[in-house]
């Protein structure tokens, strides 16, 4: 019983990061229909960013808002040199641009930080034991600031002028249009919303996790998982998609095989896309975002 | 003169669709634009609205040259576009289709889209009851009430629609067009686009007729009523079926409508 608390735990906290990263996929996809292979990336690079200006002496907090300033930077710059210029954009041709910017990064930070992984500090260090069950205080962040994140991009969507908007792109774009709302603007500010949670995604598992150059492909490929899971479009199926992947790959790892872990992710895709194309909490009159 | 177009040429990919297309709008008219299948309504619109781009020509509102500009500029200059099939946010409430018409004017008090909005309901009564529901939930009529009202929430100069009675029971094409016809009464411009040429022809102040991507006849409704070629060509399917040759109605008085059945 203890093993099983323990390895939902675990799941959870896993969970919040890939809910994160997921959140970041359907930002993007929702209004453009781009599938941001870079997403990983964004996690990666605020992680060493944030190690590196911890490093050079920043407290933890600046060092945490210079990596996701950083990324959120990255993140916008790359939509207007790689998506924004593309006249006729398909979820392929999305594909192509955005591993090339997906490899260049990687390029980017094994040159400047170098190939070996390092963890951030954690914020509060240590470990509490309740009933039995050790938590690292660092996983009730993650679970605390996945929480607030993905209630407050809920919120926006649900609540804001600017995330009404962002819905009418993903929803009806010519409409959207004709409203006088940009699309260009659209995907700029969806690209912002993912790149500041991937990077939050990033400076939070650090501490657990490590950080290297190619910490991004792993993440990103399970942020793509959750997302899927959740229909791709939905902000809430994006959380829960991230939750039920992590769970399901602590439970995986604990009780059939360490090796199987990362197989689960693959698994539940396939299985997901044959039986429920549309996610699997998804209705296909489901909200976008 | 509220929209002044002159040889405006449009179309698609290697594709011209609108050969040049003349067409003047003054402040405070109705003006219907009706025309057979595939003789390039839609796509003038289109081009108006900055959804295609304009070839040729050039298109003035209110005198100011806005040929080349994108929608969400002709937007905020005062061209309102009610696209074909209503194309309303699904998920979204009727509130908020309604808050993002007035996507350009988001800066401007909300007291001033409050007032907007009242004026919209009031056009429409049966949204005022549905604020709260998913547009996608909406019928069909009022699916189409919605994208006029939405429309009217840019507070636009122009009120341009595409074909607002397509796929509606007689009696919402009624409510719509009286709507339509209160709205002009109110000093609005409107350019109104239609299959249903007579009831359309109902409440214009003049009409122009389009084929293959011109205008070839424009006229004030009983010029149009009357014309034989018209007639034969554009207003034969909504012709009572004893044939009314010469039923050239002058427009009823006070605006309202008269549907034909069937
Ligand atoms: N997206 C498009 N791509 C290529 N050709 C198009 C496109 N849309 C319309 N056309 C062509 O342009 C011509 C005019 O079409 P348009 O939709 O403007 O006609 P319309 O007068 O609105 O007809 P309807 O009364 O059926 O709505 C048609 O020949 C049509 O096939
Ligand atoms: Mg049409």
């Amino acid at each position: 019983m203890t093993d099983l608390l323990q390895l939902l735990f675990a799941g959870l906290s896993q969970g919040a990061i890939y809910a994160l990263i997921a959140i970041g996929f359907v930002a993007i996809f929702a209004v453009s229909g781009v599938i941001n292979l870079a997403q990983g990336e964004f996690a990666a690079l605020a992680g060493l960013v944030a190690i590196s200006a911890r490093a050079s002496g920043l407290p933890l907090p600046v060092a945490v808002v210079v990596a996701v300033a950083t990324v959120a930077v990255v993140a916008v710059v790359m939509e207007r040199l790689t998506i924004a210029p593309v006249k006729a954009m398909t979820t392929l041709v999305s594909l192509i641009l955005t591993l090339g910017v997906s490899t260049a990064l990687k390029a980017l930070m094994l040159l400047v930080y170098g190939p070996n992984a390092e963890g951030l500090e954690a914020i509060t260090p240590g470990i509490v034991t309740v009933a039995g069950v050790s938590i690292r205080y660092q996983d009730l962040w993650i679970l605390l600031v996945a929480a607030v994140v993905s209630a407050a991009v809920y919120w926006f969507y649900d609540r804001t002028v600017t995330g009404k908007a962002l819905r009418a792109c993903a929803e009806q774009p010519v409409a959207a249009r004709l409203v006088g709302i940009s699309l260009g603007r659209a995907s700029l500010i969806s690209f912002l919303i993912a790149g500041i949670v991937g990077a939050l995604a990033g400076v939070l598992s650090s501490p657990v996790y490590f950080t290297s150059w190619e910490s991004g492909l792993a993440l990103g490929l399970k942020g793509f998982v959750a997302a899927t899971l959740g229909g791709l479009v939905s902000i809430r199926g994006a959380v829960l998609g991230g939750f039920v992947l992590g769970v399901l790959e602590t439970l995986t790892a604990g009780y059939v095989s360490t090796g199987l872990r990362d197989a689960v992710a693959f698994l539940l895709l396939i299985v997901v896309l044959v039986v429920r194309p549309g996610g699997i909490f998804g209705r296909h009159a489901e909200a976008r975002v | 003169m509220s929209l002044q177009v002159q040889g405006l040429h449009a179309g698609y990919g290697r594709l011209e669709v609108l050969h040049g297309v003349d067409l003047e709008v003054g402040t405070g008219e109705l003006v219907a634009v009706i025309g057979a299948n595939g003789a390039g309504k839609t796509t003038l619109l289109r081009a108006l609205s900055g959804l295609l781009k304009v070839r040729d020509g050039t298109v003035l509102v209110n005198g100011t040259d806005v040929t080349g500009k994108g929608p969400e500029k002709l937007a905020a200059s005062g061209l309102a576009h009610v696209p074909e099939n209503r194309l309303v946010f699904p998920t979204l409430t009727v509130a908020d289709n309604l808050l993002l018409g007035a996507y350009t004017r988001r800066r401007r008090p909300s007291a001033e889209r409050d007032a907007d909005r009242e004026r919209a309901l009031a056009l429409f009564p049966r949204l005022a009851d549905r604020l709260g529901q998913a547009a996608g939930t909406l019928s069909g009529g009022e699916q189409q009430m919605l994208a006029v009202a939405r429309g009217l929430m840019a507070r636009p100069t122009v009120l341009m629609l595409d074909e607002p009675s397509v796929g509606l029971a007689p009696r919402l094409v009624g409510e719509i067009f009286t709507a339509l016809g209160v709205l002009r009464d109110d000093g609005l411009t409107l350019v109104l686009i239609e299959q249903n040429a007579r009831a359309a022809l109902a409440i214009a102040d003049r009409g122009y007729v389009m084929d293959r991507g011109r205008v070839v006849f424009t006229g004030v409704p009983s010029e149009l009523l009357g014309d034989a070629r018209v007639q034969a060509t554009y207003l034969g399917g909504d012709f009572s079926p004893a044939g009314g040759a010469g039923d050239g109605e002058p427009r009823p008085a006070g605006g309202s409508v008269a549907m034909e059945g069937g």
